[in-house]
């Protein structure tokens, strides 16, 4: 075959185009750290990274549902800690006023203290939570006890539900309480004790200061069963947290295989390219080959 | 005396011939590098003698050949459509690939935005600032397909405008060529005039094939005769018959040729490859966007109804309805959720008046995982990964072919210049061919001369 001119360069051409081509991409994957520019490089792996931003932005959205599932928890599990204790308190000052030898002055402190002690459960059980009422179940803006006009402690307020969060596909959790279920009926339990205790009834008829202490240990059962269901929960959170982290690490791993470089393979492909490209150069420079022409004086 | 002075013509033809020849070779070294020449070769005959007291009548002249082979001028042509059909879907899908974005950063992100923010709805469901902020997500969302729809509709036009232009270009070969069919008639090949019109021609028609795959038949004269889109004329001798656009209902260019629609029936050439973006590529990804659009509309509509807002009235459409077909680019919030207060009518309640019952929040939020698009098959997220995917393989394979194909056609060019180029070796070793038959003619002239003095002496 004839060998001309034109051919010779237009092959020297298309192969220093190529090599240059390779080692631009080599360079712009060394210098950006990244593999995927643009979705033609990789169209599986783009959509795969795709997939793996989609499921970190999901983990990233319950690990935040999960820290604020943490946090309510928390604010739950101190108001029955505090109940606990105040129910207790109130064992305490039942069990003093429980004799009938005792004079009606301490009788009256320890009937205030019965009275005191009712005020503080409603502020503990009225507990917000960044406005929302933890213990009335799903009615999240209703007090779940409110006094009436006389002062009456009224009647449970919330409802039987609680607001529930996700805290991964198949997994909720519930944040708020049915507080009648941790109340029952304490309040007024706890006004017929004061009357009790200040009418030093030890012995009946009606409402004794012995009755009032059996209503106090039903409520300090009901107030642990709550707090143990809460402590459980937290324990739950922490644990999904804790797997929501691990899951989204192995997420980034995956994504970044697919989306960053590996930069000792990168930079060893750069070099490689650029020694193709300089051969290339080399051989292209050449090709002002010996022509018969050199030779003709 | 004659025989003498008739080797004295004849040695002065021969002069001329070796000086013709001469010619030819810096003709050819002069054009080294001029686009579409081809290699021409000095033909020379000999003379025969007209009487038994000569040898011959010495040499002439008979012109200057090109040098072609039809059927690899043919080939290349044939390649050259297919590379710059594949080279031009290459060129508008690196624009179109840059318009779906990076990966984290495109309508993946407004997606996550509008599903987080359901999520965080059903985590604060009495938060005014959380109501506000799904309105905001839905709107960012509508905007983000929209952008996306417009980029497509955009390099939708901007094919169009390579459509009309490729056309007006067409119309300008297709008028030289029968322009020059015409000045061919009555030229011969071997004369440089003849050669000159026919490098012309054979470059015209290969421009040609670039735009658009051509069937050509090489008349005798050298000129061309042109049909295309099975059998319709482009050019037939002297007359070119230009290709005509109309415009159709959505404003896009129609080629007619004759008066018959041949738009579909053009695949090779730029104008093939750019049709096939226009017409089949971007439709196809505008069609999956609005599916992926029309969708989530519908679902979250479904899901928003079925629910309470903040007053304990029956959820609204959250988007405002529309069908299918521009879907992305027509995909707004209800207006009503959007105005002043509008935040209260976003439903997340399953149950009038109970605000931690949050379902319906939780149910719009878990959508982001639910196969809701494209007939049930994929979550909104991986519907988006799959429109990116079939962007970015339609982008590689075409680069792919078009590095294929640009391999074949250089082949096929070495075969051409094979034939045609011109080869400075050649060229020298003609040089020196030339100039030694040049100098073998003047010595033999001279000797003549001598023995024509010789002749001369002997009548003192």
């Amino acid at each position: 075959m004839r060998v001309t001119f034109d051919m010779a360069f237009r092959n020297g051409l298309a192969d220093i185009n190529r090599a240059a081509d390779v080692f631009q991409r080599a360079q712009r994957e060394v210098s950006s750290g990244k593999r995927l520019h643009a979705p033609s490089d990789d169209p599986s792996a783009t959509a795969e990274v795709i997939g793996e931003y989609s499921e970190q932005r999901r983990l990233d959205s319950y690990a935040k549902a999960s820290d604020s599932v943490a946090s309510r928890l928390a604010v739950a599990d101190s108001v029955l800690s505090d109940a606990i204790l105040r129910i207790q308190d109130a064992q305490v000052r039942a069990a003093a006023a429980n004799n009938s030898f005792l004079p009606q002055s301490q009788r009256d402190a320890l009937a205030l203290e019965v009275e005191g002690i009712r005020d503080a459960l409603l502020t503990a059980i009225n507990q917000q939570f960044r406005g929302t009422y933890l213990f009335s179940g799903e009615q999240l803006t209703t007090p779940p006890y409110q006094r009436d006009a006389l002062g009456v402690i009224g009647p449970y307020q919330g409802n039987a539900g609680s607001q529930r969060i996700d805290v991964d596909r198949t997994r909720s959790i519930a944040v708020t309480f049915d507080g009648s279920a941790v109340m029952g009926d304490l309040f007024d339990s706890l006004d017929q004790l004061a009357t009790a205790v200040r009418a030093g009834n030890t012995a009946g008829p009606g409402f004794t200061v012995s009755d009032g202490l059996a209503r106090l240990g039903e409520a300090f059962d009901r107030a642990t069963t709550m707090q143990s269901r809460v402590g459980a929960a937290l324990n739950d959170v922490d644990e999904q947290q804790a797997r929501l982290a691990e899951v989204k690490r192995a997420s980034v791993v995956r994504r970044s295989a697919l989306e960053e470089a590996n930069m000792a393979e990168a930079i060893t492909r750069m070099q490689q390219a650029d020694t193709a490209l300089q051969a290339a150069l080399a051989a292209v420079s050449k090709s002002s080959r010996p022509s018969l022409l050199d030779y003709l004086t | 005396m004659s025989g003498l002075l008739g080797m004295l013509s004849l040695a002065s033809r021969a002069l001329d011939a070796q000086r013709y020849g001469l010619d030819v070779v810096g003709q050819n070294i002069a054009n080294v590098n001029t686009p579409g020449y081809s290699k021409r070769v000095a033909e020379f005959a000999a003379v025969p003698s007209t009487d038994r007291w000569s040898a011959g009548g010495g040499v002439e002249i008979v012109g200057a050949r090109a040098m072609r082979d039809r059927l690899v001028d043919r080939r290349v042509r044939d390649e050259y459509s297919g590379q710059q059909r594949e080279n031009t879907v290459s060129q508008h899908l690196g624009v179109i690939e840059v318009s779906v974005g990076t990966p984290g950063a495109s309508l993946d992100a407004a997606l996550d935005g509008f599903f987080d923010a359901f999520a965080t709805l059903a985590d604060t469901p009495t938060s005014a600032t959380a109501r506000q902020e799904v309105v905001l997500q839905g709107e960012a969302l509508g905007k983000a397909f929209a952008d996306v729809a417009s980029q497509l509709t955009g390099a939708r036009h901007d094919a169009d405008q390579q459509v009309r232009a490729t056309v007006t270009q067409i119309n300008e070969v297709t008028a030289r060529i029968a322009s020059l069919n015409a000045q061919l008639s009555g030229t011969s090949a071997s004369t440089p005039e003849g050669a000159h019109l026919r490098d012309e021609v054979n470059r015209a028609v290969e421009e040609l094939a670039g735009y658009v795959q051509i069937n050509a038949i090489e008349l005798a004269n050298g000129g061309f005769d042109i049909d295309f889109a099975s059998g319709r004329p482009l050019v037939i001798g002297e007359r070119s018959y230009a290709l005509t656009t109309t415009e159709d209902a959505n404003g896009f260019a129609r080629i007619s040729a004759g008066g018959a629609d041949v738009t579909g029936l053009i695949a090779q050439g730029s104008l093939g490859g750019v049709l096939h973006v226009r017409d089949v590529m971007l439709p196809d990804y505008l069609a999956r966007l609005d599916q992926v659009a029309f969708d989530i509309v519908g679902e979250v509509n479904a899901l928003h109804q079925a629910g309470f807002d903040a007053n304990g009235d029956p959820g609204q459409v959250f988007f405002t309805p529309m069908p299918l077909a521009g879907a992305a680019s027509t995909m707004a919030v209800n207006p009503a959720l959007t105005a002043a207060g509008g935040g209260a009518l976003v439903a997340a309640s399953g149950m009038a008046g109970v605000p931690g019952e949050t379902s319906v929040a939780r149910a719009l939020a878990a959508l982001r995982d639910q196969p809701i698009t494209n007939g049930g098959l994929a979550s909104p997220s991986e519907a988006w990964g799959q429109l990116v995917y079939r962007v970015g393989r339609d982008r590689a394979a075409a680069r792919a072919s078009e590095g294929t194909q640009a391999e074949v056609l250089r082949q096929l060019q070495n075969l051409q210049d094979g034939v045609s180029g011109v080869s400075l070796d050649e060229e020298a070793a003609d040089m020196l061919r030339f100039q030694r038959g040049y100098e073998a003619n003047a010595r033999f002239f001279t000797t003549v001369n001598q023995m024509l003095d010789t002749l001369i002496g002997m009548m003192r």
